[in-house]
């Protein structure tokens, strides 16, 4: 290790060559491209100086993937069969346009905040963020996800002036559990990686108090040298705290944990592919209590206005922070101000580290004061590293050596855009074909236990779901507690203190990488009907759904694999158009892929999640999704077609192709889940429940299990394409935009009431009822029998998966 | 002018579960070994080991561990010594997973502030590592593999397999 002060020396880049420079960018893992190096270069030249250590680290962090999202924003050249066009900024032609096309008074804040906000009654705000934390998930499982929950809680306290988290979610994809192929050497056992990231986001969520009540698992083995760590939080906070501005003469000051020499190189780790070479320093363990006191200080300190603007910080650390905070004016740093963990930093490493835990405030100096004193009383640290200026420029010092001396204009719009191509595709033919053929009770029965259906229990029960005692719909339901959940219903006023107020929140996910190998467009939406109809079923109401998207990706380098992107971005955009839902933030993650044990490329199927949040305007009409008495009528609400590409029935069957599910009307499909909601604010419906993978017969299964009763259905009384005559089609097709629903027959007309009549209206016709006698019976379309399967035997098919490959 | 130089010292304490009661750690942790075959081992008892460094005497950490680190009901704790333990051929072994120093370690953090809310001096650093005793017929290598794969993680772990007591 160099002395400190030794990297406010020049760092030479001036008359090197290319070849020099990614020389010099790999030893130091700087993730730069030709054309940034040359753009450095060229911006030193005409200064007439070397740039220091600390300014170069400082530019390719600013500059990383993770910090600018340089695939979205710059300018793809995408072509797709003969047609070539250019796409100038992939997000600002999407996901913004159709967010602004949709405009809506309730967004309080989008795309510009560390989190998404949204209005959540008269006087308080929603804030919601997703992150991924990948990278470091893949490298450390328990410390990775740990300091995921660490991250985005921070990116939540650190929106507007600070939200109070009340939900986190989390949504893994892995590899299956009894993986039994070979591994590169150093890449950790999906089982291994499973149980990590499961135990770091519990020991985070559970330490800090915040109940973790939704989520996801996905399994494919492709996923198993790359999993997918996606941690969200909700935070609630005062309206008039959701706007920020830093002004010039503030101090500039850092709250929190002390800076030590963890996790450097995060953000620009982020922007390389995961390989054996990966910085051990990149790797980092949480510390959920200190978290706990920032949280705690920083909302007594917000009450009192104590301070002008706040952020956290992530990846890139102070330069991050102070950078994005002076963005618009300018700061000056102190770095021998800050807080050590150990005396032997050098410069450049106290102003990149990541360590967690810290946060970054804009302080009017008159505050200083009370703001200590808020602070000391909940033992956490306090320093002012400097002051927010008028110059335009960061200038940073370490004992009065100029370590960083940057025109802000430089750093946040200097990064050369690069273009890239894209290629799309469409897939051939889509009949489907291979596999074995199976009864439709054997079917049935591996549905159930397959892997991305089968009982998350063995999960959920690790995570303190209850803390703070709002949560009114929990993830297991029914009468043992032990049903599959569409969505939950959180109650958040302990937080705010309006404890009259019956108003709620629901947060739902939708995601399927498998029909992104068929077409990653429709993927997109019907990962936000999925989201929007786990909503709608709750109770929350789906003409107030904002969205979130996070995209996780393998190299965008590769033109196929930008080409999917643009697939699914651009099927966001009609997403957001079609539900009238707006994107209020999102975060990509790129590079996923990593060299297998043959060293050949692996990469992850291309991944989107979409979240999505409601509010509920009366927790106490919420609805759970088990049946919750015999003699009922069930309702199905939607079309079903012959679509079952990408389907778990062939999944189970190992067929290939077939029709993708696709939401051709998404207005039709918004018809009837606001129908819905509002027969479910009426208190007319008992029971609801969203077909997803395995379709009618599994959501059939599900909520008869979970309430124990049985139930009866007509697969002739389907809403459906009439060209189908198939059984297994109509039992197991996944049309989207179709929900389930239980209604007491004295309230049925009531209840169809709600439901229009025009040719854009949603379907929806009485499948069969419910009954006593605790089976699944299905009538097929001549008549006969098709199913009548004891719902014990489903259940507990469902529910020894996991814990069968995990304990 | 004298400099007064403060004391510095190292002390080792362990605490753990008394033998009377169920170790669900140790449980778990017996499973995730024997998936890494190791299939010979047949207890594993877990404890904590803490590593404190600074001007605290051997009465202070005695008495932290009686009333910080462990609980007086369920728990055992002494001082032990770093020194390797005599070798008893018994078979059993003593690993201990010690976050590596470039990691922070947020127990040993939390212990070094609890210290001075007791009001004893505060330790210059504290360090927490888990160990797990294992009864059972193996070699260091096997444990040793087997931990790696299952127990603790090399990038950020430091793993010290020894023979040990009972």
């Amino acid at each position: 290790m160099s002395a400190p002060t030794a990297d406010a020396a020049e760092f030479a880049i001036l008359g090197k060559d290319a070849k020099a420079l990614r020389a010099l960018g790999a030893e130091r893992h700087l993730s730069l491209s030709d054309l940034e190096w040359s753009a450095i270069q060229a911006h030193f030249k005409s200064l007439r100086r070397e740039p220091t250590l600390a300014e170069v680290e400082t530019l390719a962090q600013t500059w990383s993937e993770h910090c600018k999202h340089k695939t979205f924003t710059s300018p793809i050249r995408f072509t797709e069969g003969r047609k070539t066009r250019l796409i100038k900024n992939l997000f600002a032609e999407t996901i913004v346009a159709a967010t602004e096309s949709v405009k809506k008074s309730w967004c309080l804040s989008l795309f510009e905040d560390n989190a998404g906000v949204v209005a959540f009654g008269k006087k308080w705000a929603l804030a919601f963020k997703a992150e991924t934390h990948n990278h470091p998930s893949a490298l450390e499982p328990y410390g990775g996800s740990e300091t995921g929950v660490g991250g985005v809680v921070r990116d939540v306290l650190g929106c507007g002036l600070g939200a109070k988290p009340v939900l986190n979610t989390d949504t893994f994809c892995v590899g299956r559990p009894d993986y039994a192929g070979a591994l590169p050497e150093g890449a950790h056992h999906p089982a291994r990686t499973l149980r990590g990231v499961i135990a770091g986001v519990r020991d985070y969520g559970n330490r800090m108090g915040i109940p973790t009540a939704g989520g996801g698992l996905w399994f494919d083995d492709d996923y198993r040298l790359n999993p997918l760590v996606f941690c969200g939080t909700v935070g609630v906070l005062p309206q008039w705290a959701v706007k920020k501005e830093v002004k010039p003469g503030d101090l500039i000051v850092a709250v929190g944990g002390r800076t030590g020499r963890d996790g450097l190189h995060g953000a620009t780790f982020s922007s390389a592919d995961l390989g054996a070479d990966a910085p051990s320093s990149a790797v980092q363990i949480g510390h959920a209590i200190q978290e706990k006191r920032v949280l705690d200080a920083l909302l007594a300190a917000r009450d009192r206005r104590l301070y002008r603007s706040v952020t956290d910080c992530g990846a890139g650390g102070f330069s991050s922070a102070v950078g994005e905070l002076g963005a618009k004016c300018g700061a000056r740093v102190r770095l021998e101000d800050a807080p050590l963990k150990v005396a032997d930093l050098d410069s450049w490493e106290i102003w990149l580290s990541e360590s967690q835990e810290r946060m970054v405030l804009a302080v009017p100096p008159k505050n200083l004061k009370a703001l200590q004193a808020v602070f000391a009383a909940e033992h956490c640290e306090l320093a002012v590293i400097g002051e927010f200026t008028r110059t335009g420029r960061l200038l940073v010092t370490h004992h009065e050596r100029t370590v960083v001396d940057l025109d802000m204009k430089f750093l946040h719009k200097g990064l050369p855009r690069a273009q890239r191509d894209a290629v799309w595709q469409a897939p051939g033919s889509s009949k489907p074909s291979g596999g074995a053929t199976l009864k439709l009770a054997d079917a049935l029965k591996k549905m159930v236990g397959h892997l991305n259906v089968c009982s998350r229990e063995w999960v959920i029960r690790q995570y303190d779901h209850e803390v703070q005692g709002g949560t009114v719909i929990k993830p297991l339901q029914g009468v043992r507690h032990d049903g599959p959940g569409d969505a939950c219903v959180i109650w958040p006023h302990a937080a705010t203190g309006d404890m009259k107020d019956p108003m709620g929140f629901s947060v739902a996910h939708g995601m399927n990488p498998e029909y992104g190998r068929l077409d990653p467009y429709w993927m997109a939406l019907a990962c936000a009907d999925e989201a929007l109809r786990n909503l709608t079923c709750v109770g929350a109401d789906p003409g107030r759904a904002a969205l979130l998207d996070n995209f996780c990706w393998a190299s965008p380098e590769d033109p196929r694999q930008l080409g999917a992107l643009v697939r699914a971005a651009e099927g966001c955009r009609d997403a957001a158009k079609g539900y009238g839902a707006p994107f209020i933030s999102g975060k990509d993650s790129l590079f996923n892929q990593s060299k297998d044990e043959k060293g050949k490329d692996l990469p992850i199927p291309g991944t989107l999640l979409v979240s999505a949040i409601a509010p509920v305007p009366d927790t106490t009409k919420a609805v759970t999704m088990d049946f919750k008495g015999p003699g009922n009528a069930l309702y199905l609400i939607g079309r079903t077609n012959d679509e079952l590409g990408g389907s778990l029935y062939h999944k189970v069957l190992g067929r290939a192709g077939g029709e993708v599910p696709k939401v051709t009307s998404p207005a039709t499909a918004l018809d009837g889940f606001k129908s819905l909601h509002a027969a479910i604010n009426r208190g007319l419906v008992q029971s609801a429940h969203d077909l997803s993978e395995g379709g009618l017969a599994l959501a059939a299964a599900e909520m008869g299990f979970t309430g124990e009763f049985g139930c009866l259905l007509d697969l002739d009384e389907l809403p459906r394409d009439p060209r189908i005559y198939t059984h297994d089609v109509l039992l197991f097709s996944e049309s989207p935009s179709r929900i389930l629903v239980e209604v007491r027959p004295e309230d049925e007309s009531a209840f169809l009431r709600h439901f229009g009549k025009g040719a854009k209206s949603a379907p929806v016709r009485r499948v069969g009822s419910t009954m006593a006698n605790p089976i699944l019976k299905v009538v097929g379309l001549d008549g006969s029998v098709l199913l009548e399967e004891p719902l014990k035997e489903l259940k507990e098919a469902w529910q020894k998966t996991l814990p069968g490959m995990l304990e | 002018m004298s400099v007064r130089v403060q004391p510095s010292h190292t002390h080792f304490v362990e605490v753990r579960l008394k033998p009377e009661y169920a170790d669900a750690e140790g449980a778990a942790a017996l499973a995730l070994l024997r998936g890494q075959g190791l299939t010979s081992i047949r207890e594993v008892r877990v404890s904590r080991l803490y590593e404190l460094k600074g001007p605290v005497t051997a009465n202070h950490a005695s008495s932290a561990a009686r009333d910080l680190l462990g609980d007086p009901v369920t728990h055992e704790s002494r001082l032990v010594s770093p020194a390797a333990s005599p070798l008893n051929g018994m078979n059993f072994w003593r690993v201990e997973v010690w976050l590596k120093p470039t990691v922070t370690d947020p127990v040993g953090e939390t212990v070094r502030e609890a210290f001075a809310e007791m009001g004893l001096p505060r330790p210059d650093t504290a360090r927490c590592a888990l160990v797990y005793r294992l009864n059972g017929r193996a070699t260091k290598p096997q444990i040793e593999k087997a931990v790696a794969k299952s127990l603790a993680n090399p990038l950020i772990h430091r793993v010290v397999v020894s023979e040990s007591h009972p």
